[in-house]
């Protein structure tokens, strides 16, 4: 393939990973890193200095647009960001010292639980009613935005945010231990323990990745593991596919983003157990 | 306007211009590498920055490096959410959100000593 067409390709398969992310919440590194090693032939340590690229670009885009339409919530998000980017920092210096093959396995089971909880309340709109948290009350966890398909506003407000906390500190622990990215337990987290609509943990996800990458980002640039010819088309692909997502996303129930949604936990779950048995190699 | 549009505003405009001024960049410096017949195959780089310093002598080249440009783009697409948290801040704080200034100054510092600590920026 010549420059520019290979230019072309990347940014074709970064709007599709841009899209998915800003309605999933994710970077889209699980799918560009696969796709960019695969079918493009690039050396993990550039895919890897993109993906991060991407998930900033994901976050940058998605995030603007989810704050304008009170999707996203920026004291949620802040807030959580304080456990993760702690926990980030600690399992950063863990490690090396902590067995990477058992946190794989223990990853693998929690992604594995999170899957059969996700399946079991895939029919659930909007979170039941849930009960005032007093930590919630104090730190503003709430909000209210519109919902086009249900056209009506939704307000919502979280709960068990001690718990949410500590799986955000714990998530965190594990990207900086394993170099994952985390929006995936940051959605789970957010939707499942402190009962946000799916959407809004989808949304705030997208806030909060952006600003965890970023404290990594800088070790990637500096490292040289950002190829700009690389990096270009897929920022550039990334963002214009997140704006394309944020649109989508007006018309998507709560339902349908948890449905796209597990697919990725099962993929990410089996992915760990393997990586954790050894069948994969670590 | 409530506290917490004010804020939702400034932090998605920081996020927004930030993401434009980095998208320009980027597509600026890969025109001009195309126009200078500097195109690499991307994914098998023939140049690498890895700090601003490699970026500004990049630039001063004649003809100039066009690719510099584009890592600047990328530069300034990494810093965009930390600028966001930053300019949060401030807007927490004017509109009286004492607890969520202190928040947001507590994630930015994280971020900072993380990048001090492991980028040895």
């Amino acid at each position: 393939m010549t420059p520019p067409a290979l230019l072309a390709a990347l940014f074709a398969t970064s709007l599709a990973a841009g899209t998915a992310g800003a309605v999933l919440g994710l970077g889209g590194g699980i799918l560009l890193i696969p796709v960019l090693t695969l079918f493009f032939g690039v050396d993990l340590r550039y895919a890897m200095g993109a993906s991060i690229v991407s998930v900033i670009a994901t976050s940058s885009g998605a995030a603007a647009a989810y704050l304008r339409t009170s999707l996203g919530n920026v004291r949620i998000g802040l807030f959580l960001t304080l456990a993760t980017v702690s926990g980030a920092l600690v399992g950063a210096g863990l490690a090396g010292v902590v067995p990477v093959r058992w946190l794989q396995l223990l990853l693998g089971l929690v992604l594995a639980y999170s899957a059969i909880t996700t399946l079991r309340q895939l029919h659930v709109e909007l979170p039941p009613v849930v009960e005032v948290d007093a930590l919630a009350l104090q730190f503003g966890l709430e909000g209210r935005y519109h919902d086009g398909v249900l056209a009506r506003d939704v307000a919502y407000h979280a709960t068990h945010v001690k718990r949410g906390f500590l799986a955000m500190l714990g998530a965190g622990l594990l990207s900086g231990l394993l170099g994952i990215g985390s929006g995936a337990f940051k959605v789970l987290a957010m939707d499942y323990l402190m009962r946000l609509p799916m959407k809004v943990s989808t949304a705030t996800s997208n806030f909060m990745i952006g600003i965890t990458s970023a404290a990594t980002a800088g070790v990637y640039f500096a490292r040289g593991d950002i190829d700009p010819l690389l990096a270009a088309p897929v920022a550039v692909g990334v963002l214009a596919g997140a704006t394309l997502g944020t649109r989508l996303m007006g018309r998507l129930r709560n339902t349908t983003v948890r449905m796209a949604f597990l697919p990725v936990l099962v993929y990410l779950a089996a992915s760990m157990l393997l990586h954790g048995l050894g069948v994969l190699g670590s | 306007m409530s506290a917490r549009a004010t804020v939702d505003r400034i932090v998605a405009r920081a996020l927004t211009w930030g993401g434009l001024l980095s998208v320009s960049l980027i597509l600026g410096g890969v025109v001009a590498a195309g126009l200078l017949g500097q195109l690499a195959t991307p994914g098998h780089p023939a140049e690498i920055f890895t700090s601003l310093g490699d970026i500004r002598r990049a630039l001063a080249l004649h003809p100039p490096h066009a690719l510099a440009v584009t890592a600047l783009g990328l530069v300034c697409l990494l810093a965009t959410p930390v600028a966001a948290v930053g300019l949060a801040i401030p807007a927490f704080w004017r509109d009286g959100d004492r607890l969520y200034a202190a928040i947001a100054a507590t994630v930015l510092a994280m971020l900072l000593v993380s990048l001090v600590v492991s980028a040895g920026v």
